[in-house]
């Protein structure tokens, strides 16, 4: 029942103010958009190895660094890409330090990108989770926060609800769905295993925004999706007990 | 119609207690410190009632009345733990909570639509411990339109009210 806005003494402004028009977006495009995102960060994440390698390639030369031994070239590639990644915006914390030995290119690129995902997946993922709190109440505990990430978040990200949660009540929660929204419609050539290899790079923005919306709401998490069959995904969600 | 709200000051601080943002809309200009001294107070009284609503379970996100002091200083506390202050001038006639949660949703909404931009925040990771260092820049020259947008709601607070 709605209480007439001529009883309250404020105008119509503010009260238009207080509840805007919710702005919506065109699913397919979204989807077409997501998908194509990968491939364009693929050629900026070439790009920026490119250039970490050959800076320092250039101090090797002029003396600034020793020959490349292993070690070196891991010590080097790791202060070089943290820097270009405070350059490029993106500050995830993922361990570069499994680089070490026998690091191919496309491995450094492959790392590359998948940082820059879920980076855009984190701001994403904090400024929806802001957007959903909107006409909520506080969140009594964790698992209040968790489920608001099944329901709401899902549902305003990818038309559903998560189909299965489970917890070991020690703050590790795995959220499964059966029928996860960004990759139903992923097929390769090669089969099942190259089709589950390309499906963990689209994941990984959608771990982001799991990350990103459970840091807005005060909660450090480790969020680590899985697929061990293409169109069902988990994220395995690792909160500080509390 | 009785005369309409008149909204003193607003501020808004983040999870950490740190302060985001802190503007003032009355008259003598010489009272911005007062406001800033009265948002430190409300931090205060916001805990207590936090973790008495707590123990009783009740947790709605309207803090109500926090304490006057001839300001009449009210509270709101977002889900992401964003606080919410506004102090409202003493008046005669009744205030009425719907009111006020309305004007503490346009603020709220105001806020999220600057913290959305991505633009604002470039030159430091997405690290949410350090929030508060990038956060205290909102009275810089960036952060403008959320200024602009929080005047906006002040302004409409302040016109008189539909006539009944």
């Amino acid at each position: 029942m709605n209480v007439p806005a001529a009883t309250s003494s404020l105008s119509p402004a503010i009260l238009a103010l207080a509840e805007p028009p919710a702005r919506l977006i065109d699913t397919p495009a979204m989807d077409y958009f997501l998908i194509e995102v990968v491939n364009a960060l693929r050629e900026s994440s070439a790009v920026a190895v490119a250039r970490t390698k050959k800076l320092e390639q250039e101090m090797v030369d002029a003396g600034l660094l020793p020959p490349p031994g292993p070690s070196a070239v891991a010590g080097a590639s790791a202060a070089s890409k943290r820097d270009s990644s405070f350059r490029d915006s993106i500050g995830s914390g993922i361990s570069r330090s499994e680089s070490a030995q026998g690091k191919s290119l496309v491995d450094d690129e492959e790392e590359g990108v998948r940082q820059r995902l879920e980076a855009i997946g984190m701001h994403v993922g904090a400024n929806i989770a802001e957007r959903l709190c909107h006409d909520r109440s506080l969140f009594t505990d964790t698992l209040d926060a968790v489920k608001f990430v099944c329901k709401d978040l899902w549902s305003a990200c990818w038309d559903k609800q998560v189909d299965n949660l489970r917890t070991n009540h020690r703050g590790v929660y795995v959220l499964q769905d059966n029928a996860f929204k960004p990759i139903t419609r992923l097929s390769t050539w090669e089969g099942r295993a190259d089709g589950i290899r390309r499906a963990k790079l689209y994941v990984a923005m959608p771990g982001g925004i799991i990350r990103g919306a459970l840091a807005r709401l005060g909660f450090q998490a480790a969020v680590i999706p899985e697929i061990t069959q293409l169109p069902q995904c988990t994220f395995q969600v690792k909160l500080p007990k509390g | 119609m009785g005369p309409p709200l008149r909204l003193n000051a607003v501020a808004f601080v983040s999870a950490q207690n740190h302060p985001i943002l802190i503007r003032t809309f009355s008259q003598p200009k010489q009272d911005e410190l007062k406001y800033h001294y009265i948002a430190h107070t409300s931090l205060d009284v916001i805990d207590e009632r936090i973790t008495a609503a707590g123990a009783t379970k009740s947790t709605g996100c309207y803090l109500g009345l926090l304490y006057v002091e001839d300001v009449a200083v009210y509270g709101f506390m977002t889900p992401t733990k964003v606080k919410i202050i506004i102090a409202l001038e003493l008046s005669d006639n009744v205030v009425r909570d719907a009111d006020v949660i309305t004007i503490f949703k346009a603020l709220h909404t105001a806020y999220r639509r600057s913290v959305a931009n991505p633009f604002l925040r470039l030159n430091v990771p997405s690290d949410n411990v350090t929030d508060h260092s990038l956060l205290v820049a909102a009275g810089g020259q960036k952060w403008k339109l959320f200024r602009q947008r929080i005047d906006e709601i002040c302004g409409a607070v302040t016109l008189p009210g539909a006539a009944a």
